[in-house]
């Protein structure tokens, strides 16, 4: 049914999923079209946006959202953002007619990027001189004789490049739209960083759900599902490497017990690395994931980690690297873009304007008997060459599939894929079929087809002959503005495809094909059998008793390693009558 | 040296003496931050962060919560203000400045050489008299509306200027009585507090029935109904995805608007099934009216004048969000001093007349104490008279005179006699 906006609401938990959530919303923002001249575009913002209205009247358009951070995670970010204030708010209104002692904070300082979304939002002047109009965040204006200038065209506009890489801190140093009053949610009880009371144990996490925290949750849920017409479900982002892994577990349990007919896709992230971290704290994160990753898939309709680091355990592979990028794998900021690039494309099916598949209806295909974990690949991005076309691009591959794992999940080398969703997006303009010169023999039965939707549905079935498959292509590419980090090869184009002579400069990338795929196979298995076996393979109360003190039995543990033991063998591939042989066979 | 700085290099190690001192440093640094708490006199804190996000409060463990707190003994006292603000509701500030005080006497006993173990021995004994004491001093009353007013009134007034105090204190007296079930402990969750953006506050109300926080789905929906029935059901109304994993396949355009018309149907009937209830029961005369009310983007539902309202709301309303935050804050604590008032069915004189009875009483019993415990008993008797003090200090007066004051009027008239926060003199 078009017409029809099934609408989502995110939540983000965690300091990670804050920088991951930022550069996704960034990217959002980035594709939000104000012109009503323009035809509507493939996605529907609506399904991830708001219309809201301030008590002064002005419309406003903010990210459906719920975001939970650290006390001293926000810095320079007011928690009830400015959208929505009003002279009311200032320190001059008071109730209170006795003595009053002000404690305040010295403001900590805004980078450049901050300065001049907030000289935009004043209506000032950014360096350039001859614009005229002032910006506004107004979705609907009234007559188009003019171009509608916005922020984002302002700093498309003004080009800079704003050299984050040194500066950024937390994830609101990037944040480049506002967001509504109820969005952002404060956990008092720990600290984002210092010595003492961090939240670094599943054990912590669980018990935080509770008291103020839970009210906090379940009124602004309450909030934003209330006015959705037609919910179908919520994304979860949620840290797995800390104590946010046991808030995600009961958050996404809650959302199960009053949400129970809705969709729940969950993305477990993680960064490569911390900032100090020490053998014990490894010990915490490897424990953390595998607790959160069995818990919330339980709690989900599907569970995804997403992380670029090469694997869960204690001692992880190298990160994933992209043939086309060059990122600094440390850097939160840089990390965290990838993620976010491959989750717009990933997340394209429910987000359709026409022909949209429910966020249910995904998880359905890709969970079926109960294994609830998938993984996520990625090709970002897509490699295809200027004036090519897609049948080349893909035979170029060869043998190799595009992608690299997402997912700390190795590409699965033989062995049954039970299914996964195929997305391509952003070839806007580009040959998505070879053109046939008659009487020459096409290179490839790619080349044959009609459309670009046949061409990557036949590619992926010679790579995978058996396996039921999805497959979606969305022609609007992810837009890249300011601040998203330029950690492009110099080899592409401003569109992001390569180059048949590298230029002299490189030139800023400003949008990117991606092609993703989110994967249910046998790999999978395999990843949470390890991560199981680690885990149970620690004495935990020698070598890290503090992790149980927070609340977690050692009974539970054991449970929850027990289920994380069952839900890896789900994943065995029994067909055929043999029994795939593998190390786990003779454990315990 | 220590086993802990092989696992962090960092950590830092205090042995003895120096750790003992480190933890009463600690606490005696809360204790300056709060002492000028205390009171309706004490100084309201407002906290401005880095961003300019405002807090106004008053209500001690707000504050140690707002604060980041490194230290980890100072975090274990912020730990016992959060288990006082549980059990009780209020008094968390009293709380950490008697912590702070007592470690404070105690350290002077521990400099002159006093083992702190035997210190802590005097303690309990000295808490064990104190419940003595607070049983024999307490009144025990039928606690009536006017009672509850002056319980609620004393918590209401350290946290709000004293016009909406007052204004407040009906309010919260009234809502508990409401909600109040013979023989049955109160469950303050029937007491709905919502918050409402309004010019000012005085126009903070008690509403005998619910307040919902959503309006009108539909433009043509009636914005006011009298007399009205209220389905409550928990059916639902929208499209919902099966229990039972199910696909749906078509090969055409006709058969998916097929699946889409049987949706639809399944949810019509619903809905007339619905219609005719309404129609067979609304013949007669019902009970109540709704209300729907919209601002910006807050809209609100009002159900008022039901028969026999067993959950009430209290609607707060403020011109902006810190001032709403803090007049939710002090209502909280109200609640819960009215309904321990109730549940306890005792209160006792304040403004300090307790702990100066107490400190009284205590330094008669020490020579029935044993040993050099009496030194402990001491400590514990001087640190509770930090109360009175402080009070009498924020409200501008000499704590040591009043606190003479105080001793004398008590010795000689033995009734309860507590600090005058207006004029200094005693009651």
């Amino acid at each position: 049914m078009s017409g029809l906006c099934r609408e989502v609401v995110t939540l983000q938990l965690g300091h990670y999923s804050g920088f991951v959530g930022t550069h996704w919303w960034n990217l959002q923002d980035a594709s939000l079209c104000y012109d009503p001249d323009l035809p509507p575009g493939e996605l529907q913002s609506d399904v991830l946006f708001r219309e809201g209205l301030t008590l002064g009247g002005q419309v406003t358009y903010t990210p459906r959202l719920i975001a939970f951070d650290l006390k001293g995670s926000l810095q320079t970010l007011r928690k009830e953002g400015s959208l929505y204030a009003t002279e009311q708010d200032s320190k001059t209104t008071l109730s209170w007619q006795g003595q009053i002692m002000t404690h305040e904070e010295s403001p900590p300082s805004k980078n450049s990027f901050l300065q001049d979304l907030d000289k935009l939002d004043q209506g000032e002047l950014l360096v350039e001189p001859d614009f005229s109009s002032s910006p506004a965040l107004v979705p609907h204006c009234s007559g188009g004789a003019f171009a509608i200038e916005t922020v984002n065209s302002t700093l498309e506009r003004v080009q800079k490049a704003y050299r984050l890489e040194g500066i950024v801190r937390v994830w609101s140093d990037f944040l480049r739209l506002h967001l509504h009053p109820r969005t952002i949610s404060v956990i008092n009880q720990y600290n984002h960083d210092g010595e003492s009371a961090r939240l670094e144990a599943f054990g912590q996490g669980e018990a935080l759900l509770q008291g103020s925290v839970l009210e906090e949750l379940e009124d602004r849920l309450h909030f934003f599902v209330e006015e959705c017409d037609y919910l179908q479900g919520f994304q979860v982002l949620c840290d797995v490497a800390d104590g946010f892994s046991g808030l995600g577990s009961k958050v996404t349990e809650l959302l199960q017990d009053s949400y129970g007919g809705r969709g729940i896709l969950t993305w477990g992230v993680a960064p490569v690395s911390h900032r100090d971290s020490s053998p014990i704290k490894e010990l915490y994160h490897m424990m953390n994931c595998a607790l959160g990753t069995v818990h919330m898939a339980n709690h989900s309709s599907f569970f995804c980690p997403l992380t670029l680091g090469g694997g869960l355990g204690r001692r992880p592979a190298p990160p994933t690297s992209f043939p086309l990028l060059s990122y600094d794998s440390s850097l939160w900021y840089h990390s965290s873009s990838v993620l976010a690039l491959a989750l717009d494309t990933m997340t394209v099916s429910y987000r359709l304007r026409h022909n949209s598949t429910p966020m249910w209806q995904l998880a359905d295909a890709l969970t079926v008997s109960g294994r609830k974990v998938v993984c996520a690949y990625g090709s970002v991005p897509f490699p295809m060459m200027q004036s090519s076309c897609l049948p080349d691009a893909l035979q170029a591959c060869q043998d190799a599939l595009p992608w690299k794992p997402l997912s700390a999940c190795p590409e699965l080398v033989d062995g049954r894929c039970f299914g996964q969703s195929v997305t391509l997006k952003g070839l806007e303009g580009q040959n998505l079929v070879s053109p046939l010169v008659p009487g020459t023999e096409p290179p490839s039965p790619l080349h044959c087809a009609w459309s670009g939707l046949e061409v990557l549905d036949m590619y992926i079935r010679s790579h995978y002959p058996s396996t039921p498959l999805a497959v979606q292509l969305v022609s609007s590419p992810s837009k890249l503005t300011s601040p998203f980090p330029q950690i492009f090869s110099p080899i592409l184009d401003p569109q992001g495809l390569i180059q048949s002579q590298s230029p002299t400069t490189a030139p800023v990338v400003s949008s990117v094909p991606v092609l993703t795929c989110v994967q249910s196979s046998v790999a999978v298995g395999q990843l949470l059998a390890e991560l199981q076996k680690s885990c149970s393979s620690l004495d935990l109360r020698r070598v890290a008793p503090s992790f149980l003190s927070q609340g977690l039995e050692p009974a539970e543990l054991a449970e929850s390693l027990e289920q994380l033991r069952s839900l890896a063998y789900r994943y065995r591939d029994d067909s055929g009558g043999t029994l795939r042989s593998s190390s786990e066979e003779e454990d315990d | 040296m220590a086993a802990v700085k092989a696992l962090n290099p960092k950590a830092e190690v205090a042995r003895a003496q120096a750790a003992l001192a480190v933890n009463i440093s600690a606490a005696r640094g809360l204790q300056d931050v709060l002492r000028s708490n205390l009171g309706p006199k004490g100084t309201m804190k407002m906290l401005v962060s880095g961003a300019g996000d405002i807090k106004l409060t008053k209500d001690g463990n707000v504050l140690l919560h707002e604060m980041q707190i490194q230290h980890p003994t100072a975090s274990l006292i912020a730990k016992v203000a959060t288990a006082q603000d549980d059990i009780t509701g209020d008094g968390t500030t009293s709380n950490v400045l008697i912590i702070g005080e007592l470690l404070k006497q105690a350290d002077l006993y521990i400099s002159e050489g006093l083992h702190p173990r035997i210190i802590a021995e005097g303690f309990e004994a000295a808490k064990d008299k104190a419940l003595e004491v607070l049983e024999e001093v307490k009144v025990t009353k039928e606690m009536d509306r006017e009672t509850l007013i002056n319980v609620a009134r004393t918590s209401l007034r350290t946290k709000v200027h004293a016009e909406l105090a007052d204004l407040l204190t009906e309010a919260v007296v009234d809502a508990v009585l409401a909600i109040k079930k013979p023989n049955e402990p109160i469950d303050l969750y029937m007491v709905e507090i919502m918050e409402m953006r309004h010019k000012t506050e005085s126009d903070t109300q008690l509403i005998r029935g619910l307040v919902l926080d959503h309006g009108a789905r539909h433009p043509d929906m009636k914005k006011r109904v009298e007399d009205a029935y209220i389905l409550t059901c928990n059916v639902s109304l929208e499209y919902e995805k099966t229990e039972v994993n199910s696909g749906f396949f078509y090969k055409s355009a006709d058969e998916r608007e097929k699946l889409v018309k049987a949706e639809r149907k399944f949810i019509e009937e619903r809905v007339q099934k619905i219609i005719a209830l309404k129609n067979k029961v609304c013949a007669d005369n019902g009970k109540g009216f709704v209300v729907i009310n919209q601002k910006g983007e807050e809209k609100y539902t009002y159900i008022e004048k039901c028969g026999n309202p067993r959950s009430v709301t209290l609607l707060i309303k403020g011109p902006n969000k810190h001032t709403l935050t803090q007049i939710k804050d002090a209502v909280r604590d109200g609640l819960r001093a009215v309904k321990n008032a109730i549940e306890d069915g005792s209160v006792i004189a304040g403004a300090g007349a307790f702990e100066v009875a107490v400190a009284d009483a205590l330094v008669k019993h020490k020579p029935k104490v044993k040993g050099r415990a009496q030194l402990g008993v001491q400590a514990f008797a001087d640190a509770l008279l930090i109360i009175p003090k402080v009070l009498a200090q924020n409200s501008g007066y000499d704590p040591q005179e009043t606190l003479v004051k105080l001793q004398t009027e008590f010795k000689e008239s033995g009734q309860l006699i507590g600090v005058e926060l207006s004029t200094g003199v005693y009651l």
